[in-house]
């Protein structure tokens, strides 16, 4: 953590000296652009259907293809009647067997994948909204059991109208964040009239008594009246039974969720806690090690469960229940118990709370010192250590639950004899510097050739587990290689680096990332999570970044773009030094592109490196020395991988091949429309001269003639402004770039003994 | 240096009882040094003359001369001259300390009484900036005088402890222009009492009504009704209640409709003041849909109640109201004033938008008002998940919070009570410091989002320290105790259920007080968030029974609306008789008001047809439901109208005063001439209909006063539309060219008339 701190420290000081040779450079001018998908419409569907559904995003120029995260779901570009594609739009093809939940969808274009965006699949019938129904009069018809999906319009209200009969129950639930929206929901239902009857503004179900025959009206808007393609939802609307639990929309998982449950947890031995309405503070004798689940509910519920132990003892507790997806805040208190009835006395033996995040999340000021991926809870973990025999109370409690009644805040209480183990998480490593790289945040492993992207990894270790850990990858496109920076034993951080050859073939698969460790001399592994914000964030004042777990780990390489830039040592060996000495690495640079300062100060990724002092490498020069001073980093003999990484700030083109594409287009127009014009003159010629009974014909075709010069110049129009477009695009732009190299083995021998006489 | 033993008190006339140590000692050190021969208790012995006081008689005479008053010697940061006492005197030790030790007691003279700065000071002597505040001829000053030569005791041996002060008589009725003399009798811990009425402080809650002079001479004037003189005496009170009739012929009253009116009626007449008649059905509509909707009830709701001829249809209107979301909004616009949901920062406008919801939806579920306050208070989690995580967002400091809630919640204001005891109140800083305690435990957790915590009960004993005493008080709620709270427990969910008691004596009745004000204009307490017992309320039995009312319908907000309404006391027409013109208090009639700013606007907007638009909400959003202050920035009619910032919890924020800026913003500007003038507006409608133009006018009468035109309005409207309107050149317009003109003219001049200005 403190490394990380120091490398923020100093990209930060690195780029704020940039920022002074290049004037240009500014927050919108990080990341070299990766394909974002940012809509996909409708946003989902029902298992066994066939969509279109049209897709939009940034930098989609070039667009290929739709991809799921399941091979359930397929897309395939959608075709007019006459095989000409329809732009933007898939047609999309739902197994009957796909179960309902969520996935990402991601498209592909010159540039490679794009970034995910969720598709939800349920199992109800689905219908898409038709026009603007902002008012009650253009109330659009829905039907029970069925789901909409919509988009709202800044300053205005969804109407929907439905039918019901009094004493019917019906539920409105409606998915936004939990699908990657902005929009805040707001859901109403209001009688025909539009008057509000019930309102839910917290994200819960709106659970709707129908008080009479009639129809009523479902009311959408977002809290704070905004709107736009990206503020979509899906509205279900369900009959429901009286007493039926209704089961919520799927949700994305937020980043916490990632290190539950452990690795052998299963349902089926959870024991479930016994609710007593009487008593609220009813005591439930439990024996160790067990798991149980239980609510907070009602409002300040507290729950206690007794048993009996031995000193010295040692037991792990662990609760999850904002890790579920719950916004609640779960706090532990273990107790002594002594005498009883009126005599009884508590002593505290442990108090547990928020579980860390095991490094700097940024704090939100204009300043962005470190990730916005929070990986640790509000759940709470922590050691029991018996001090004497006796009987122990765990007394469980939310302290977000004071009065808020709602008996969906489950969680899952585990105490257990320390059953060590990780879970791992990674993203995309972003730069620190002023208000950001946020906007450059949901970065696909989308790479060019002779690229390397690194990406964080943070590691949660549960019950003491404090071995080393290592990484695998499988399924990686031909052509690109990744190598996970060993994460030494008691870490919680490391960095793996993709890495596209020079000459890479275009392609993309989806990987498999593993973490792999070593227990009791056997080798355990666990995924590798990957984790994305929804939303690149360009003002992080006014809009909070909302990173989610993906679904799955796609990577892919594109031939359209190299990187500007790529640096890596001469030769791929071990470069060996003994203790104590300097270490010398000789380094090569392919430019491909102009950079904004002569300089690159590169800082080093790997345990046991980090502290290694900024070097500078020349942009001009074709090589480069990196030397490290062993006795200064007192680095101990063993086996390393390391990496050098910095920004550069490149003159980017983007994608000047569409500029050249588009002049031609526009060539062949201009040669289109002369043809035309040539043609209505010779026309027009031809009338004047032409015998009476022959003229109507010369007109017809005159006229034709003329429509089609009509629509030529139109076109050609049209095409001046996409060219003028891809121009501006084009020019070339100051974008600061993170450059890697790809992983350097070291060896570190043992220094000579010296041997006194 | 003189070594000084340890005291012998007899030394001091054996009157330093109760005195710090540090404080005799030092006493003794002066008066040693100064070589001089300290009195013994021979003066205090004298039969001629009792012993005097410093506690009990001494800060009593500062107290009524004014000298320990905020302004003057009690002033915060130091008196005068470094001459320092404590408010109203509640510290005596210190105004000891201050009068006898301090600058070396230069400000007493033993040697020569007459001579000591103290009194040639107080008696103008010599120059004093408080003026001359007693006479050297009175009696204080002899007392004072006879203090000194007694070795200055800080208290008597004998003394006995105020233990309660009592006012003769407690009550009675007063008729205008009659006197009555006041005695205020303090009462010791050995069963002594004594009058005190030279000694203390007489306050009435209305000059208006009933003068009182400083001796306790108490006067009624012509207004009649129930006031109030407050006696005071060293930080104990006693209140005399005075009714002073009117003595007019009250005839039969309205039927009463429930207790309200049982109430209404019953103190005027005792009063024997007259009711006004019982309004007519246009005047009532409007009023109560002012009052419980903020808006003008619309043209179709007119033409049907008053074509409605059904015994009920007034009740029926009530509950249409009441069900109607105009009630939520217009109460959210209420009550998110006075929770301060105020914009400082551009991100604040979740979280203010979240908060108004949470109100509107709240009062639209008539979620029952304990547990709305409940949810408040003892909220946790984050803004957009529980919006009233929100308060905590704006308030932030436990003293603030602790101060708004007595405020808002209890009608107790406490911030006295934060440096000093209470001047008008039995709060000592105990009881400031207690209520803090259940804020003491609040924990924050920074989100990822600009300014905003995470609100969450933080394990641990509650307590907060007296800043004074230095003592960690445990939570207790205004004295009461409220049981033991562990650390796991919220100490907010305990001042909650607190609050929520049946026999709360403040809980309930502060929002029926404020719930009646707001409908009648004036609170059975003035003001409505300052409950006292030195601040009797006009009515005590109806604030009561409305009370007593409200806890047994489950903290109902809609029954308290209700029940209010449906009294003929709230459907009394405004129109004064000969008798009840005088009546300020006592509801013998209705009592008009103008229209809030947000409520003004919107019925322009209703009666001109012209919507104002507020950036970034729908454009059909009215002014009531705007959620935060951000629109007064923009909107000057909001500003000139008195709108609040939300900055206070007090309703005194919102500025409900006439302005002859109102009138010209009314009369001339550019808004007001924009929406009369509105392409699709009313003027341009009417001008353009095919109705007769006697249907039209019957229009706008309804849509400005719900009401039809009077004949002579009638035929003065028609002869104006009719009168010709010339062109530039001179030449009459036709009428199709005059009308818009003529319907825009027609409009004003009804917009700015009383009539439609004033709920009445």
């Amino acid at each position: 953590m403190e490394h990380r701190t120091l490398r923020a420290f100093t990209i930060l000081t690195l780029l704020a000296l940039w920022a002074s040779v290049a004037p240009t450079a500014h927050a919108q001018s990080v990341g070299l652009p990766t394909p974002r998908l940012l809509t996909v419409t409708p946003m989902g569907a029902q298992a066994g259907t066939t969509v279109d559904v049209v897709v939009s995003g940034d930098y989609l120029e070039g667009l290929e293809s739709l991809h799921f995260s399941s091979d359930s779901i397929t897309g395939k570009p959608k075709v007019n009647a006459d095989g000409t594609p329809v732009p933007n739009q898939f047609t999309v093809t739902v197994a009957a067997d796909c179960p309902p939940g969520n996935y990402d969808a991601r498209v592909t274009t010159r540039l490679g994948l794009s970034s995910a965006r969720t598709f939800q699949i349920g199992s109800l019938p689905e219908i898409s909204q038709a026009g603007k129904n902002i008012t009650v009069e253009a109330a659009q018809k829905v039907t029970l059991d069925s789901i909409c999906n919509g988009a709202l319009t800044a300053r205005q209200v969804d109407h929907y109208a439905f039918e019901a009969q009094q004493g019917d129950r019906v539920v409105v639930d409606c998915a936004a964040k939990g699908i990657d929206s902005k929009l805040t929901p707001v859901v109403i239902i209001a009688d025909a009239d539009g008057q509000d009857l019930v309102v839910e503004r917290r994200g819960g179900l709106l659970d709707f008594q129908v008080p009479e025959n009639g129809t009523y009206l479902v009311k959408i808007h977002d809290l704070t009246f905004n709107g736009g393609p990206y503020y979509f939802y899906r509205m279900a609307l369900h009959k429901a039974k009286e007493g039926e639990k209704v089961v919520r929309l799927p949700a994305t998982r937020a980043v916490d969720a990632f290190s539950w449950p452990p690795a052998d947890y299963s349902e089926a031995s959870v024991i479930p806690e016994i609710e007593s309405k009487d008593n609220p503070r009813q005591i439930m004798p439990v024996s160790l090690p067990c798991t149980i689940s239980g609510r907070f509910y009602p409002a300040a519920d507290v729950d206690v469960f007794q048993f009996e132990a031995k000193k010295g003892e040692k037991w792990w507790i662990e609760i999850a229940s904002s890790r579920l997806g719950l916004s609640t805040d779960p706090s532990i208190v273990v107790q002594k118990v002594e005498g009883a009835g009126a005599e009884e006395k508590l002593t505290d033996v442990l108090q547990l709370t928020d579980i860390p995040s095991p490094i700097k999340v940024s704090s939100n000021g204009y300043a962005f010192d470190g990730p916005c991926y929070n990986s640790g809870s509000a759940d709470a973990l922590g050691k029991l250590e018996i001090p004497e025999d006796g009987t122990y109370r765990v007394q469980v409690t939310d302290l977000f639950g004071g009065t808020r009644n709602d008996p969906q805040n489950e969680y899952r209480l585990s105490i257990r004899k320390a059953t060590p183990d990780f879970a791992v998480v990674a993203w995309a490593t972003h730069m620190q510097l002023r208000n950001g790289d946020r906007n450059a945040l949901s970065k696909p492993i989308s790479l060019r050739r002779g690229a390397s992207m690194p990406l964080d990894v943070v590691v949660f270790r549960r019950d003491g587990f404090d071995g080393e850990i290592e990484f695998s990858f499988d399924n990686l496109p031909e052509g690109v290689t990744a190598t996970g920076l060993k994460i030494p034993a008691g870490k919680s951080n490391g960095t793996v680096i993709f890495t596209a050859t020079d000459d890479a073939p275009r392609g993309f698969s989806r990987a498999t990332l593993t973490a792999l460790s070593t227990l009791n001399g056997e080798t355990i592994t666990r995924p590798v999570e990957l984790a994305s914000m929804a939303w690149p964030v360009p003002d992080h004042w006014r809009e909070n970044p909302a990173p989610r777990l993906l679904t799955d780990a796609p990577v892919s390489v594109s031939e359209s773009e190299a990187a500007p830039v790529s640096i890596a040592a001469v030769e791929d060996r071990v470069y060996e030094a003994k203790a104590g000495e300097k270490i010398s690495i000789p380094l090569k640079l392919v430019r491909r592109c102009e950079f904004s300062g002569k300089n690159l100060a590169f800082k080093t990724f790997g345990a046991g490196f980090e502290r290694t002092p900024s070097f500078d490498v020349s942009l001009d020069a074709d090589t480069a020395e990196a030397v490290i001073d062993l006795a200064a980093l007192k680095t101990k003999p063993g086996d390393y991988q390391i990496a050098f990484y910095g920004g550069a700030v490149a003159k980017y083109s983007y994608c000047s091949e569409m500029k050249a594409s588009i002049e031609a287009e526009l060539e062949e127009a201009k040669k289109g429309l002369a043809d035309l014009q040539a043609q209505e003159q010779a026309a027009n010629e031809q009338l004047k001269t032409a015998a009476e009974d022959a003229r109507p014909e010369i007109e017809k075709s005159l006229a034709a003639l003329k429509a089609s010069r009509t629509a030529s110049e139109a076109e050609i129009k049209a095409i001046e402004k996409r060219l003028q477009d891809a121009t501006r695009k084009a020019a070339p732009k100051d974008i600061v770039d993170i450059v890697v190299t790809p992983p350097i083995k070291v060896r570190v021998t043992a220094a000579e003994e010296v041997v006194s006489k | 240096m003189i070594k000084v033993s340890p005291v012998d008190s007899s030394r001091f006339g054996g009157n330093l009882m109760m005195v710090p140590m540090r404080t005799v000692l030092r006493a003794g050190f002066i008066a040693l040094s100064l070589g001089l021969a300290v009195s013994t208790s021979t003066a205090a012995d004298s039969s001629e003359s009792r012993s005097i006081s410093f506690v009990n008689d001494v800060v009593p005479i500062f107290t009524k001369a004014g000298c320990n008053a905020g302004p003057c010697h009690a002033k915060a940061g130091g008196g005068p001259n470094g001459f320092q006492l404590s408010l109203l005197g509640f510290e005596p030790d210190e105004d000891y300390e201050s009068l006898v030790i301090e600058g070396n007691g230069r400000r007493i003279f033993p040697a020569a009484p007459e001579h000591s700065l103290l009194l040639r000071k107080a008696s103008g002597q010599v120059s004093h900036g408080g003026g001359v505040r007693l006479e050297s001829s009175s009696q204080e000053y002899a007392e004072l005088v006879q203090w000194i030569e007694q070795g200055m005791p800080f208290q008597n041996a004998e003394d006995a402890e105020l233990v309660n002060l009592t006012v003769e008589p407690e009550r009675g009725i007063v008729q205008p222009g009659e006197s009555v003399q006041l005695k205020a009798i303090a009462h010791y811990s050995d069963k002594s009492t004594r009058d005190v009425s030279r000694l203390a402080l007489f306050e009435s809650n209305s000059e208006a009504m009933l003068h009182v002079d400083e001796r306790g001479l108490a006067e009624a004037k012509t207004l009649p009704g129930r006031a109030a003189v407050m006696v005071r005496f060293q930080g104990k009170t006693a209140v005399y209640s005075a009714a002073i009739p009117l003595g007019a012929e009250t005839g039969e009253f309205p039927p009463a409709r429930n207790f309200v009116d049982e109430l209404v009626f019953g103190n005027l007449r005792e009063l024997g003041i007259p009711t006004s008649e019982v309004c007519d059905d246009g005047t009532f509509l409007r009023r109560v849909t002012l009052d419980i909707a903020g808006r003008l009830p619309s043209e179709e709701e007119t033409t049907a109640f008053l074509a409605d001829s059904s015994e009920s249809r007034r009740d029926q209107a009530i509950e249409r109201l009441l069900k109607s979301p105009g009630y939520a909004d217009y109460f959210a616009n209420k009550w998110t004033t006075l929770l301060k949901n105020r914009r400082d920062d551009a991100s604040d406008i979740t979280s203010n938008f979240a908060f108004h919801a949470w109100i509107r939806d709240s009062l639209l579920a008539n979620v029952p008002y304990d547990q709305l306050v409940r949810q408040l208070l003892a909220a946790t989690g984050t803004v957009v998940e529980n919006p009233p995580v929100a308060w905590y967002k704006r308030v932030k400091d436990p003293k603030e919070q602790l101060e708004d809630v007595a405020q808002l919640f209890l009608g107790v204001r406490l911030q006295c009570a934060q440096c000093h005891h209470h001047p008008f109140e039995r709060w000592e800083q105990d009881d400031y410091y207690s209520l803090a305690a259940f804020f003491s435990q609040v924990g924050r957790k920074p989100t990822g989002i600009r300014g905003e915590d995470l609100i969450f009960h933080e394990r641990g004993l509650a307590t907060a320290k007296n800043v004074k005493t230095g003592v960690d008080l445990r939570p207790a709620a205004l004295g009461d105790n409220v049981g033991e709270i562990t650390p796991d427990q919220d100490p907010r969910l305990y001042l909650a259920d607190w609050m929520a008691d049946p026999q709360n004596p403040f809980f309930a009745k502060a929002v029926v007080n404020r719930y009646w004000k707001h409908f009648f204009t004036r609170g059975l307490i003035e003001p409505e968030d300052d409950i006292r017992d030195t601040n009797p309320p006009t009515n005590p039995e109806l604030l009561a029974a409305l009370e007593q009312h409200f806890i047994e319908s489950g903290y109902d907000l809609k029954e308290l609306v209700r029940v209010i309404v449906q009294s003929n006391a709230y459907q009394l027409s405004s129109q004064p008789n000969e008798d009840n013109l005088v009546d300020r208090q006592n509801y013998s009639r209705f009592y008009p008001r103008r229209m809030q700013a947000e409520v003004l606007l919107d019925s322009i907007d209703d009666l001109t047809g012209s919507r104002t638009v507020f950036a970034n909400l729908p454009t059909s959003t009215r002014a009531i439901a705007l959620p935060d202050n951000s629109y007064n920035r923009s909107s000057e009619f909001l500003r000139v109208f008195g709108r609040p910032e939300n900055t206070s919890v007090c309703e005194c924020e919102r500025v409900q005063t006439s302005t002859l800026a109102q009138l010209l913003h009314l009369i001339n500007s550019s808004e007001i001439k924009n929406k009369l003038a509105d392409g699709s507006g009313t003027a341009a409608q009417l001008a353009s209909s095919e109705d007769s133009e006697e249907a039209r006018v019957h229009r706008l009468y309804l849509l400005a006063f719900s009401r039809k035109p009077t004949t002579d309005e009638l035929e003065t409207a028609m002869a104006f539309l009719r009168e010709p309107v010339l062109n530039e050149k001179g030449e009459p317009l036709t009428p199709q060219q005059a009308a818009p003109q003529k319907y825009r003219d027609l409009i004003w001049a009804l917009m700015n008339s009383k009539e439609f200005l004033f709920n009445h």
